[in-house]
């Protein structure tokens, strides 16, 4: 549990000593890409709890449903359908169960 | 502690991506918060006309007061002063001017702006009448006094900082034929605004009221002096 951690300390430093901000009009998509991002952790460490870890899917599952999330938000906005809400509560949604399970987990040992 | 038995260091590696867009997010977001949010642009314009009524108000209550003193020292000197300075409303013989935009379509090539009035027009129609004797000029309700300007603001004409767009309606007080007689002379103004297709129209009339100036007097450097003038 600790390595992850100290993964995200060192990440949250270099995005606070990057001077790089997203443009207004893509705040959108990167809100979306987080919180996929956000899930896959989560899926991952589920998984991991759950011994059912696998390194390949863990990876390119983050990225492609990060850059999925943000690409499906951005043709629904071309289209005029506000995928932005659905990705939101489909994300939010899965985090919160992986969440619940994670804390049986936890709760377990 | 939850022990993770497998993909630490995958997990870890994820957190580092995820810990930077988390960062960066958080700025994104710090960073939209303090811009100026449209609704913030919206809220500050309707404050403008609000304010904007209050000060009306206020002007109307300004020219009430004025009004009222004015009826307790009623010399007759004051009273031309006043006249001269445009605080009180004057009746008398003149006339009625009503200009407007050309109706005519410019022809392609054309600058469109040479059918429309400009503040130089209307300073000259105007200037044309205080050579010809007028004692008192108004367009469109704001009388004209020694500090009023007349000035395109945009596509409408700023008078006494108040805007106006076409048609303009300039009351004028004086020898009504004398009035006339300057604006309608050969090579006059009106015949060269006519050339045009500025639209003009004059009526003689016995009976003109010019409404006073209904803003309040600011003098922020000029200090009278106190044995001068005389």
């Amino acid at each position: 549990m600790a390595l992850p951690l100290v993964g995200l300390i060192i990440g949250i430093s270099l995005g606070i000593f990057f001077p790089l901000t997203i443009p207004v009009e893509y705040a959108k998509f990167m809100s979306v890409a987080l919180l996929a991002s956000l899930d896959s952790v989560f899926g991952g460490l589920r998984a991991g709890a759950e011994e059912k870890f696998d390194n390949t899917v863990f990876i390119t599952g983050f990225f492609t449903n990060a850059l999925m999330a943000a690409g499906l938000v951005y043709i629904g906005e071309g289209l005029g359908i506000d995928l932005y809400y659905v990705a939101l509560l489909a994300f939010g949604l899965r985090i919160f169960q992986n969440l619940a399970i994670i804390r049986r987990y936890f709760l377990r040992k | 502690m939850l022990k993770l038995r497998q993909g630490q260091a995958a997990i870890a590696l994820v957190c580092v991506v995820l810990g930077f867009m988390l960062a960066v997010q958080f700025r994104t977001a710090q960073d939209i918060r303090s811009s100026i949010p449209f609704q913030r642009i919206e809220d500050l314009s309707q404050r403008l006309s609000q304010t904007e009524k209050e000060r009306d108000v206020l002007l109307k209550q300004v020219y009430e007061l004025r009004q009222t003193t004015g009826a307790e020292s009623a010399t007759k000197e004051s009273e031309n002063i006043k006249m001269g300075a445009g605080v009180v409303a004057v009746r008398g013989t003149g006339l009625s001017i009503t200009i407007d935009d050309s109706k005519r379509l410019s022809k392609p090539g054309e600058n469109p702006n040479l059918y429309l009035i400009h503040d130089e027009d209307m300073l000259k129609v105007i200037n044309e009448l205080w050579a010809a004797g007028a004692e008192a000029i108004s367009i469109n309700g704001q009388r004209l006094i020694a500090t009023s300007e007349v000035r395109c603001a945009g596509p409408t004409l700023s008078v006494n900082n108040t805007r106006y767009s076409p048609p303009y309606e300039i009351l004028v007080i004086g020898e009504p034929q004398t009035l006339e007689n300057s604006l309608k002379m050969r090579g006059g103004v009106i015949e060269t605004l006519q050339f045009w297709g500025i639209q003009v129209s004059l009526k003689k009339q016995d009976v003109v009221d010019v409404p006073a100036y209904k803003g309040a007097f600011r003098f922020e450097y000029a200090k009278p002096i106190k044995d001068g003038g005389k």
